[in-house]
């Protein structure tokens, strides 16, 4: 018997008891669905860690301030992290491609009839080679801005959505003054922060969010100003605090394979510097990328052996069905094996109506996957770009694998039946 | 055509039930061979041996000069299939399968073309009376009509031997009248039949009657008058 008419009397077979394959339809399709939701996040994530390499720069590392803790004795030894710390590196490593300090400090800000409390960061001249990809009206800050603790300030705009808002965005309402600083075109205007006015020389436009790839570092930032005006106006600090402490340094080496030289060099001349006293941390971005991506792995290990289940319930689910089908059906196996079926047919038969609710059940498991993926996870267009072409026949072959293999035992019963006794069974 | 000696049938391990205690004869090709017997009697067993479907317990059998002892169960397959065809008292038609699918079932098995399954199955309809209703499912059909569906099945490839277990065992006089004449026009264009019953008028239009007992042949006669 050829498999075209197996197809076919599967499916009439399919069709007469739609309750029963149904149920192992519907359980093969939730396993697919999570497969394939794991193969989207497994790949979304690789594109993604290829992504966040290229943007941050191939050498990256970043000293965070620490509070060092412990020993109180020790603490007035050390500055802390400060511009001098990174004048330092810098006069030590000319060569590196950025050396980027910051200070974060909260304002109350005013702009007409507009209050806000917003968080603002202090910059240095490198930090706009962080090479991210903006779109700039106004100009930058300048080495004079710095020099004299110049009261300028640049607006960091947030870039909305490119496609359509997910909708669980809706419950995220805009921070208020990202939302001002959307509708109100800032460019050259004097706002106020805390008690000082500032102008406004520059409005950066960030990328659409959901095509901005730098998922982990989505700061808080919004207004970015001279390092030095924020440390000489607007950082509040501790009495220990140094005037020109900073909160973290990010350098690029450049290349990956100076980073270790650098990590050495840096490691040294901040221990004296700090004379020992820990209150700092280096962090290698590769490494906490790494860490980042470990995690999503086992994330998407827990629910690819959630698909796997229910993958293994859906084949138990169809031999179910088929030892029912195989049940109700031993009289037609007798009458097939009289009229010349072999027990191959028989065998063939079986597994093709098997089969067919896997391929079947698959499909529907991919569009249950699809709109999941899409109305479910943050990403949700991304995560589904991210799907190769291949993972839709693997998913398919998994489904349909299965329903194959937990069909091969009621099928071979099926096929081993005495013709005799199959026929006079009532 | 058909050549069995000392066929022997035990069910159930030796010392079981002998439902044939050595049965031979012989049919030549052509023939109209009606079996008749009291229930129980192993007709039905021998027909079962006859149409490979069963295989006896000892002796020996030759279909159309081919001995089927010692033959694969794959290869007696394809033996039934080539040349056999089985009519049954139940009719045995796939209840979810129209009258056109049921004939074509046979057809498929031995891998012939969709078109050549459809062209002969239509042509073997109308042969049996049934041209109009080929769309119909058994349910959509009487009796009768039923096992015109079943003998039409039973013709689909062509077969050298048909075996026919009571076919008119489930229908009602005037309808076993019509079949029975489709067997004897099949007889008259050549085909081999051997066609269990218990009615002596059925079996009166046989060339021959073997008459079975407990597995055993115990006449084998020509009716004593062929209906008019
Ligand atoms: N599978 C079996 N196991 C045991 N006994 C059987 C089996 N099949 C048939 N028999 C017995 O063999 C005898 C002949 O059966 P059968 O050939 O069906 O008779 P009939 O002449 O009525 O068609 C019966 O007594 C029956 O009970
Ligand atoms: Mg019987």
């Amino acid at each position: 018997m050829n498999v075209g008419e197996s197809v076919r009397t599967g499916f009439v077979e399919i069709w007469s008891h739609k309750t029963r394959s149904f149920l192992s339809f519907s359980s093969i399709a939730f396993g697919v669905a999570a497969i394939l939701y794991t193969f989207a996040n497994v790949n979304g994530m690789y594109i993604r860690r290829t992504k966040a390499f290229d943007i941050a720069g191939p050498g990256r590392l970043e000293i965070e301030k620490r509070e060092s803790g412990g020993f109180s004795a020790l603490v007035g030894l050390s500055k802390g992290l400060t511009t001098g710390d990174a004048e330092a590196m810098r006069a030590a490593m000319p060569w590196l491609y950025m050396l980027s300090p910051t200070l974060r400090a909260s304002a109350d800000l005013r702009d007409g009839d507009f209050r806000d409390r917003v968080q603002l960061e202090g910059v240095t001249l490198d930090w706009a080679k962080r090479g991210w990809v903006f779109t700039k009206r106004g100009r930058f800050f300048n080495s004079h801005d710095l020099a004299n603790a110049a009261r300028v300030c640049i607006v960091l705009e947030q870039g909305g959505w490119a496609g359509k808002k997910p909708f669980w965005a809706r419950f995220w309402r805009d921070d208020n003054f990202a939302g001002h600083a959307r509708r109100a075109d800032m460019l050259g205007r004097t706002i106020q922060l805390d008690d000082g006015l500032y102008t406004v020389i520059g409005v950066l436009k960030n990328p659409p969010r959901d095509k901005d790839p730098r998922w982990f570092f989505r700061s808080g930032g919004l207004l970015i100003l001279p390092l030095t005006t924020v440390q000489r106006y607007l950082a509040r600090r501790g009495a220990t605090d140094s005037l020109d402490g900073v909160d973290n340094i990010i350098v690029d080496t450049g290349s990956v394979e100076t980073i270790p030289r650098a990590r050495r060099r840096i490691e040294a001349l901040l221990s004296g510097r700090h004379r020992g006293v820990a209150d700092y941390e280096i962090k290698d971005f590769r490494e906490m990328v790494q860490n980042m991506l470990e995690n999503m792995r086992k994330y998407a290990v827990a629910v690819l052996a959630v698909g796997v289940v229910a993958v293994l319930a859906g084949g138990v689910g169809i031999m179910n069905v088929t030892l029912a089908t195989i049940f109700s059906r031993i009289r037609e196996i007798g009458v097939r094996r009289a009229l010349g079926g072999t027990r191959a047919d028989i065998l063939v038969q079986f597994l093709t109506e098997a089969a067919l609710l896997g391929v079947l059940g698959g499909i529907a498991g991919i569009g249950l996957g699809l709109s999941g993926i899409r109305y479910l996870s943050d990403d949700g267009a991304e995560t589904v770009a991210a799907l190769l072409w291949w993972h839709f026949p693997a998913t398919l072959a998994i489904s349909a694998g299965t329903a194959l293999l937990f069909a091969l035992y009621p099928a071979y019963q099926a096929s081993r039946l005495d013709p005799v006794e199959a026929l006079r069974y009532e | 055509m058909v050549e069995i000696d000392a066929v022997v049938k035990v069910y159930g391990d030796a010392g079981g039930y002998r439902a044939l205690d050595g049965v031979s004869f012989t049919v030549p090709e052509g023939q109209f061979a009606a079996i008749m017997g009291p229930s129980g009697c192993g007709k039905s067993t021998l027909l079962n041996v006859l149409g490979l479907m069963d295989q006896p317990t000892s002796g020996s059998y030759k279909l159309d000069a081919t001995a089927v002892q010692g033959l694969s169960d794959a290869e007696r397959t394809h033996l039934r299939r080539d040349k056999l065809g089985f009519v049954f008292q139940s009719f045995n038609l796939l209840p979810r399968m129209t009258a056109l699918q049921n004939v074509c079932l046979p057809m498929g098995y031995a891998g012939l073309s969709r078109k050549d399954r459809l062209e002969r199955a239509h042509g073997l309809l109308a042969r049996v009376g049934l041209k109009g209703k080929e769309l119909r499912t058994p349910l959509e059909l009487s009796g009768g009509e039923r096992q015109r569906v079943g003998i039409a099945r039973s013709l689909a490839n062509r077969p050298r031997l048909l075996l026919a277990d009571e076919p008119t065992g489930n229908l009602d006089s005037k309808t076993s009248v019509e079949i029975m004449a489709l067997f004897r026009e099949l007889h008259a264009e050549g085909m081999t039949l051997l066609l269990v019953t218990h009615d002596p008028g059925i079996a009166a239009q046989a060339d021959r009657i073997l008459r079975v007992k407990d597995g055993r042949i115990v006449a084998d006669e020509r009716p004593a008058a062929q209906p008019a």
